[in-house]
């Protein structure tokens, strides 16, 4: 070995082992509590303000069996590779056997695998249905509401509200949360006689939205459900404005972050647009009340959807973590199963079957654009409810294990 | 039949677009023989700052438009001075990881100051709304986009053919020696046209962002763009960049209604097809 | 006397290193990362460092090669060291299909190649999902024990196991890979980085040993992304994704060198890095950003050996200069 590569090695060690990359890690007080989030990369929106519900819920519990609460922030990457690795050697190096935070779909199913391989409690949030469904089991618990409910208090509502809306057109991201959504939508139109003109796949890397939007239009659709998520769909809702869509159909976009996601895209574009969000800090429940005072005056930030999930599903954990007086997974699991508690949606559930979320999920409103003074408030809410997917349809074969 | 039509006219509109992004590289490759993987970077930075200008400042797009590219060239001449001047006789792999390098810092930048968020752009109110003429609707906004290109593409065309500074650019890069010997002085030159490349992919940002929004990470697509269009029309080849930026947004735009899916996913497929039939591209030369 | 000295040094540090690594880092799942790393590395290597080949499509052959070891293991019920022979092999496969269109090409018309590949191989992967699990990945992929003759069964369940089983294949594969730098096969990659038209001129097949080359990094690195699935128990698109060829890439030329140092180096230095630095700091690629501009800057000052002989081969071909490692 010569000496530049015996230098590089030495190096690599000496940062692998410095005694405070173990001290910083390995803390002897402290419950640690994860968050796993994407910090950084193209996700790292949503990491942001996730982390902070976390650090809210550890304001609202800060101790657990006598010990401080720790938030343990893992940087997902928006990769799951990345964040199975971390989460378990946060589990080796901090004894953390809880873990919560939003998530990328495929990163919270990894996760959630993993915590039930290495015995702790994912509470995640997540859009993929897999989550509690075909992928379902004893560690991973969801409070995000599944796409059967986004689309059932969504296009049901708006479609009862326009009655005389008979042609939809869907815009839809080509891989499994997409096509969710999308025959969620299929369904409820068949059964309400809605006519389904056309469909336009596209990739997850999308940014132009022309074609699509000039298809849609020739399709001539008295509504434009929009079915994709975060970027790119305030780029495809920006550009369908641009088109003056809005002025020949009405637009639904059925998954949107909210408040984050209005400002980005500025109270001109919100106006008469309709929203799926499934959360608003707008919603009068004490619970909810409490927690958005707290996100304002600690962290100067209006809590949007990530920063709610993570608050919510860190709070369950820990507050159950006291309730049952003990730190072992198995049990705080079970705790946690059919709990109704006052959530920040209202009366909230756990559902014991597959570890869902009850919770509402919310239809709204841009509105007009010059009775907007407040940019936090830009839409209200139209209709709201809770709908999951019944049992029956569920793919969660937890029951029986 | 009209809406193929329409599609291929939306095509045209984007495909100007990617054209202006991918020229500069274009360029920069054609006489420097430098292989800039943080071009897409200047297309953020451009965004950026035009939110900056524009919205932050007040001063509205107009100004945004005047002053973005100017201020990008300056950074990239600094850049250029500074850092990228050191690598040109280094071997592209040395220039790909000093640029990818470059490209990071810079997103992480506008990260620590814009924040993860996106940003919204709003179009000029001058260009607000669509225009429609029959069946035919159009945002006014992407129309002017179309145009001003269109005109860009013109004056760099006669600046590259017909101005004196065109010919030594041309001259430069194929005998940058002899060129250099005849009294041009070529490191000046070199970081001109450098400038030059990233003050366009800076305006392409600018006028992308109304359409597209301000977000850290569209610089990965406009270099993902730039890299497939620029290899397809053949690299330093400005009519390559322009011919090159059509046909990848023609074909996205006509696809997205032919076959959704594959609108993505086919651009990369032309771009193996023309490295492998025509590596130099449709107008390039070695 | 000194010289076998140095060579007993040379073979000894590969056990000692590897022993000592779970022990200095904080746990042997980062450790385990490493050496999988390391291999993938190792791999890149050979096209880069020692055919000059730069290759953005590295995380092809790695995804490749998580997927078939995935598929092999979850959907076809085969025992480890299947799902590896499946990674390595179909990530040989999938390198022999990208060279052979690739070195058409020469310079940075190859780089742009590899490039395309990957975003195609990607594609391929996320639609479809029937076989790769799309979007959410292939979950569930076991670590099934080892079958032994005698009857028992090498349980590879624990940390501490896996990381012994996979530093024993990394030193397998090194000091295979070693044995091909050594023999004349792999002076003659040297020569094609050099000056491939003097090596051509002399009369050898370049395109034959180019394709070669692809097929050893390959396999090499088709057998890391066949550790990293049963690693982590699951194999997503990022793994072949061009985040990952680039990770791949951006480790290769940290580390530099077809040394056991050199790639583990690299390895160690990225995944450390990386763990460490995003802890404290959501920025951290910014530092990556740094680190990648020094290097690039620093190789013709020297201080990276074999990185200044590659970076510096095609514009001084007349310039001689040592073997590298």
């Amino acid at each position: 070995m010569d000496r530049r590569s015996f230098m590089k090695v030495s190096g690599g060690l000496a940062l692998g082992g410095l005694p405070w990359y173990r001290s910083f890690a390995a803390d002897a007080d402290g419950f640690p509590m994860g968050c796993a989030t994407p910090m950084s990369g193209v996700f790292a929106e949503i990491g942001k303000y996730s982390l902070i519900g976390a650090q809210a819920a550890a304001l609202d519990v800060p101790e657990v069996l006598g010990k401080p609460t720790r938030i343990v922030s893992i940087d997902s990457e928006g990769n799951p590779g990345v964040a199975v690795r971390k989460v378990r050697e946060a589990m080796q190096r901090t004894g953390m056997r809880y873990v919560s935070g939003a998530l990328l779909s495929s990163e919270a199913i990894a996760v959630g695998k993993e915590m039930n391989r290495a015995g702790g409690v994912a509470f995640v949030g997540a859009g993929a249905d897999e989550v509690t469904g075909s992928e379902c089991n004893r560690a991973t618990f969801r409070w995000s509401s599944t796409t059967y409910g986004a689309i059932e208090q969504t296009v049901r509502p708006l479609a009862r509200l326009m009655p005389q809306a008979r042609r939809w057109y869907t815009i839809t991201p080509q891989y499994v949360f997409g096509d969710a959504l999308l025959n969620n939508a299929k369904r409820i139109f068949s059964e309400m006689g809605i006519e389904h003109v056309g469909n336009s796949y596209h990739s997850l890397t999308e940014s132009e939205f022309s074609g699509y939007l000039t298809n849609a239009m020739a399709a001539r659709p008295d509504v434009l459900l929009i079915l994709n998520y975060g970027a790119q769909s305030t780029a495809t809702l920006r550009q369908a404005v641009s088109f003056g869509m809005k002025q020949k159909m009405t637009i639904l976009m059925a998954y949107s972050d909210g408040v984050t996601q209005f400002h980005s895209l500025g109270k001109d574009i919100v106006e008469d647009v309709y929203f799926g969000c499934q959360y608003w800090h707008g919603v009068d429940a004490p619970t909810n009340k409490h927690f958005v005072e707290l996100c304002r005056r600690n962290f100067k930030v209006t809590p949007p959807y990530n920063t709610a999930l993570t608050y919510i599903s860190t709070r369950l954990t820990l507050e159950a973590i006291n309730r049952v007086g003990s730190a072992d997974p198995a049990g705080i699991a079970k705790a946690l199963e059919g709990w109704k508690y006052d959530g920040l949606t209202g009366p909230e559930e756990i559902r014991a079957f597959d570890h869902q979320g009850l919770k509402d999920y919310y239809l709204m409103k841009g509105k007009p654009a010059a009775e907007v003074s407040d940019p936090d408030e830009m839409a209200v809410i139209v209709s709201s409810g809770e709908s999951t997917i019944p049992v029956e349809q569920s793919l969660c074969k937890m029951a029986g294990a | 039949m009209s809406l193929y039509l329409l599609q291929i006219f939306n095509g045209v509109g984007i495909g100007m677009l990617y054209f202006l992004i991918a020229v500069g590289l274009s360029i920069i490759f054609g006489l420097l023989r430098f292989v800039n993987f943080a071009h897409g970077a200047f297309f953020m930075v451009g965004a950026y700052l035009a939110y900056a200008v524009s919205v932050s400042l007040g001063m509205g797009f107009w100004s945004a438009l005047a002053a973005v590219p100017a201020l990008v060239f300056v950074l990239a001449v600094a850049l250029e001075r500074v850092l990228l001047r050191r690598a040109y006789r280094l071997s592209h792999m040395a220039q790909i990881l000093l640029t990818f390098g470059l490209s990071m810092i810079l997103q992480e930048l506008a990260i620590v100051i814009w924040g993860t968020d996106g940003l919204h752009m709003p179009t000029p109110d001058a260009l607000g709304g669509v225009v429609e003429w029959g069946g035919f609707i159009y945002p006014k906004y992407r129309l002017f986009v179309m145009a001003f290109t269109a005109a860009l593409a013109g004056l760099l065309w006669w600046l590259l053919e017909g101005t004196r500074l065109g010919a030594v650019v041309r001259a430069g890069s194929e005998f940058g020696d002899m060129t250099a010997l005849l009294g041009h002085d070529i490191p000046r030159v070199f970081m001109l046209v450098f400038g030059l490349g990233a003050a366009l992919a800076a305006l392409a940002g600018v006028l992308a962002a109304p359409i597209r929004g301000v977000e850290p990470f569209m610089g990965l697509d406009g270099l993902s763009i730039a890299f497939v269009v620029v290899v397809i029309g053949g690299m330093g080849s400005f009519a390559g960049a322009l011919v090159g930026g059509l046909l990848v947004g023609v074909l996205q735009s006509v696809l997205s209604s032919v076959w959704p899916e594959m609108a993505r996913p086919v651009i990369y497929l032309c771009m193996a097809l023309v490295l492998l039939t025509r590596p130099y591209g449709l107008f390039g030369r070695g | 006397m000194r010289d076998t000295a140095l060579r007993a040094a040379d073979l000894l540090a590969a056990p000692i290193l590897l022993a000592v690594l779970p022990f200095v880092l904080p746990s042997y799942d980062q450790a385990t990362e490493v050496i999988v790393f390391a291999i993938a590395v190792l791999g890149c290597n050979l096209l880069l460092g020692y055919t000059g080949l730069l290759s953005f499509g590295q995380g092809i052959f790695f995804g490749v090669g998580a997927y078939a070891a995935g598929y092999a293991g979850s959907q076809l019920g085969l025992g480890l060291p299947a799902m590896l022979a499946a990674g390595a092999l179909l990530g040989m496969a999938a390198a022999l299909f990208v060279g052979a269109f690739a070195i058409r090409q020469r310079g940075v018309y190859f780089v742009m190649l590899t490039l395309a590949f990957a975003q195609l191989f990607y594609f391929l992967a996320y639609t479809y999902r029937d076989v790769t699990g799309g979007d959410n990945g292939m979950t569930d992929v076991p670590r099934p024990p080892i079958a032994l003759p005698g009857g028992a069964a090498l349980d590879l369940g624990s940390a501490p196991a896996f990381y012994v089983f996979c530093a024993a294949l990394f030193l397998l594969a090194f000091f295979g890979l070693r044995r091909v730098i050594d023999s004349p096969f792999g002076s003659t990659l040297v020569a094609i980085r050099e000056n491939e038209t003097r090596a051509a001129a002399v009369g050898y097949s370049v395109r034959g040993f180019k394709l070669a080359a692809f097929a050893f990094s390959g396999l090499l690195t088709g057998l890391a992304g066949a550790l990293h699935a049963p690693f982590l128990g699951i194999a997503t698109l990022t793994t072949i994704d061009v985040t990952m060829s680039q990770a791949i890439l951006i480790m290769t030329l940290i580390g530099g060198g077809g040394t056991l140092a050199g790639s583990l180096a690299g390895a160690l230095f990225y995944v450390v890095l990386s763990s460490w630095l995003s802890a404290f700091w959501p920025r951290w690629p910014m530092l990556i950003g740094f680190l990648l501009v020094a290097i690039s800057l620093c190789a013709p000052g020297g201080l990276w050996g074999w990185l200044q002989n590659a970076l510096l081969s095609r514009r001084q071909p007349g310039e001689v200069r040592d073997a590298a490692g």
